[in-house]
């Protein structure tokens, strides 16, 4: 190797280090100036593609009216949106993208709380802000420091509808369906403690994969043992399907799901097989003007707290800034009162939503409609 | 209540799924001795056919459900002209044959995805159709159309292969294709006769699908799989084998999961292709 040569090599190792370093000391943070990039991740495809997409239109609606009442101090805020497939090896892919290529402070989502286990770690790690708007499996409150949720825990839900399905509803017999997921095995658990210390038997408990769509074989099982209801947790794609397979068994006593059956299109698929069903969601005192600007996506789970998840964070910045540890402290101390999604909004030391007010649908007609 | 008749029926409604994906996948297999894995996205294609003509464009189904199935006929048919017979003239590899067909499943999918969204659908409007019992099991209407259907078409098939000009060349090209063309037969053409007959079995079987449980575009995979597996278990190539390897199929599934939980039905349909291949890698008809 010639003299010229090793110059030329030197040069370019130089220029190379400096290049690196550069683009490290650049990238560490967001430039401060230009729109702030937060992330979504939620499903726009597969399983509760439904929720996830009136979800997003929730946010956008959300981020329309921020940057329409001048940004957050002057800069627009601008949500870049990730498919999360409601599977955690997806949604994971999407979450380092997120952490590592934008840089994104926060993050939004997921919906599923399979999607939200899969990547609070690494954002854990990465000093990323989470806030999911749905997932409520009860394993997410110990998931970290920075990550939070505007949705409640389903330790409330599973015991919520234990105690009305025993209390209310006065059925001791019950048997148990749902997907095998981190939230359906989830509220399973919770379920089934609360409802055998009310005193009443479950009497069969059987799990289907994600994705099965033939539930016959389950669903004769459990008509098998002569339960008094089903509870049945399952996401939109698998709750149509087994909804009619149960009525095509003539398995005629009540269905009971979860608040991922606040789908409108279930409802609609479903059809007569849907009539009467039931199931628990959480109180959402939406305003007149959410219900006139969401239109078809007002009555969807989850889209109330995404929509306020948006606003919340859009508040947090304007205060403090667009450092992650800071906007982790400040959401520990916030306390939101002008929200869709719960008259209060305020996490324990957890990162979980304080409070839980949960409300009983029942479908009628194809809709479902509050019971009172 | 006695809950066997009831397994009995639900085996009965997946083995004959299985079947009809099996027959198209072996008439395929026979003659180009390659796994065709894009039957799979033929069968959604099927469905998505018939739900398009009968929901968007509100035609009635007695000529959406022909359509649908001719459509699906003529992508299989389309399938291999484009790639698979010019991939077979360059005597490419059955793995490259089969990688290839993987592409084209994906890119399918993709497609009915963007067209239709990714969003579970049915073909039937919301409601649930008629019941029977019998025997303290209930079947629907839907469910009685799809075991006759699939009982009529393994003895059009079985009668087809003995009687027909048709039939006779595909066995003989399944028998060995060179000796075949030797004897003076088209096989190119033939072939493509076959990958339509092939390909609208299929499409039935998605149509069915639509009915009985609903429509997404991802159900391809997880159907062809079932119907690999049916095929193996009976006897590769041969529709007869397809056809009992998709009841032995069903049977184990719905029937294994009586006493352990039912998450397990995948693993036992898995469990027994890993047995017959082990044990009986022919399958239950030996050819």
């Amino acid at each position: 190797m010639n003299t010229t040569t090793k110059t030329i090599v030197w040069v370019v190792v130089i220029l190379a280090v400096i290049w690196v370093g550069y683009s490290l000391i650049k990238s560490s943070e967001q430039s401060s100036t230009g729109p702030i990039k937060i992330g979504f991740i939620g499903p726009l495809t597969g399983d509760a593609a439904n929720i996830g997409q009136s979800s997003r239109a929730a946010i956008e609606l959300a981020t329309d009216e921020i940057n329409k009442a001048g940004g957050i101090n002057g800069r627009n805020l601008e949500v870049i949106y990730e498919d999360g497939q409601c599977t955690g090896q997806v949604a994971s892919n999407a979450a380092n993208k997120l952490i590592n290529v934008d840089k994104v402070p926060v993050i939004l989502g997921g919906l599923c709380s399979g999607e939200t286990s899969s990547f609070a770690g690494a954002a854990e790690q990465a000093k990323t802000v989470v806030l999911s708007y749905c997932s409520s499996a009860p394993a997410i409150t110990n998931a970290g420091d920075y990550i939070f949720r505007d949705y409640p825990s389903d330790l409330y839900q599973g015991a919520y509808a234990a105690d009305y399905i025993y209390t209310n509803l006065g059925k001791k017999k019950v048997a148990v369906l749902y997907a095998k997921s981190d939230w359906g095995n989830g509220i399973k658990d919770v379920f089934s403690k609360k409802f055998k210390e009310l005193g009443g038997t479950i009497v069969a408990e059987e799990g289907y994969e994600q994705t099965s769509r033939d539930l016959r074989t389950q669903l004769t099982k459990i008509k098998a043992v002569n339960p008094e209801l089903v509870y049945f947790l399952g996401y939109t794609e698998a709750s149509i399907p087994g909804i009619k397979q149960a009525k095509e068994l003539g398995l005629n006593i009540p269905l009971f799901g979860g608040d991922a059956w606040d789908d409108t299109k279930i409802w609609q698929d479903a059809g007569t097989a849907g009539e009467g069903a039931m199931y628990t969601v959480v109180y959402t005192p939406l305003t007149e003007e959410y219900k006139n600007k969401m239109g078809d996506n007002a009555a969807t789970v989850c889209a109330p707290q995404a929509y306020d998840a948006a606003h919340l964070i859009s508040e947090v910045m304007k205060k403090i800034g667009t450092k992650t540890e800071d906007i982790k402290n400040e959401l520990y101390n916030t306390v939101y009162t002008q929200g869709v999604s719960s008259e209060e909004i305020k996490f324990d030391s957890n990162g979980d939503l304080v409070g839980a007010n949960y409300i009983i649908k029942v479908v009628r007609n194809g809709k479902a409609e509050e019971l009172k | 209540m006695d809950i066997i008749p009831q397994v009995a029926v639900n085996s009965i409604i997946a083995g004959s799924i299985y079947a009809l994906v099996a027959f198209g996948f072996n008439l395929i297999f026979s003659t180009t001795k390659f796994f065709n894995l894009s039957h799979g996205i033929v069968i959604v294609f099927g469905g998505y056919i018939v739900f398009f003509l009968s929901r968007n464009l509100e035609l009635n189904l007695g000529i959406s459900i022909p359509l649908g199935i001719i459509a699906a006929g003529g992508l299989g048919f389309l399938l291999e002209k484009i790639i698979f017979l010019p991939l077979r003239k360059k005597k490419s590899s059955n793995m490259i044959l089969l990688v290839a067909s993987l592409g084209a499943f994906a890119v399918i999918q993709a497609v009915i995805s963007i067209l239709f969204t990714n969003q579970f659908t049915s073909l039937s409007s919301g409601n649930i159709s008629k019941t029977y019992s019998a025997y303290s099991a209930f079947f629907t209407e839907t469910q009685i159309f799809l075991v006759i259907t699939t009982i009529l078409i393994l003895v059009f098939l079985s009668v087809a292969l003995e009687k027909t000009f048709l039939g006779k060349a595909y066995k003989a090209i399944s028998d060995d294709e060179e000796v075949a063309k030797i004897v003076g037969i088209n096989t190119d053409k033939i072939i493509g006769y076959v990958f339509f007959i092939g390909s609208a079995l299929a499409g039935i079987t998605g149509i069915f699908m639509g009915f009985d449980t609903g429509l997404e575009p991802s159900m391809g995979l997880p159907l062809l799989l079932k119907g690999i597996i049916a095929s193996i278990v009976g006897g590769l190539g041969n529709i007869y084998g397809g056809f009992l390897g998709a009841f032995v199929l069903g049977f184990a599934e719905n029937f294994g999961i009586i006493k352990i939980s039912s998450e397990w039905k995948d693993a036992i349909a898995f469990t027994i292709l890993i047995l017959f291949l082990i044990f009986r890698p022919k399958g239950i008809i030996n050819k």
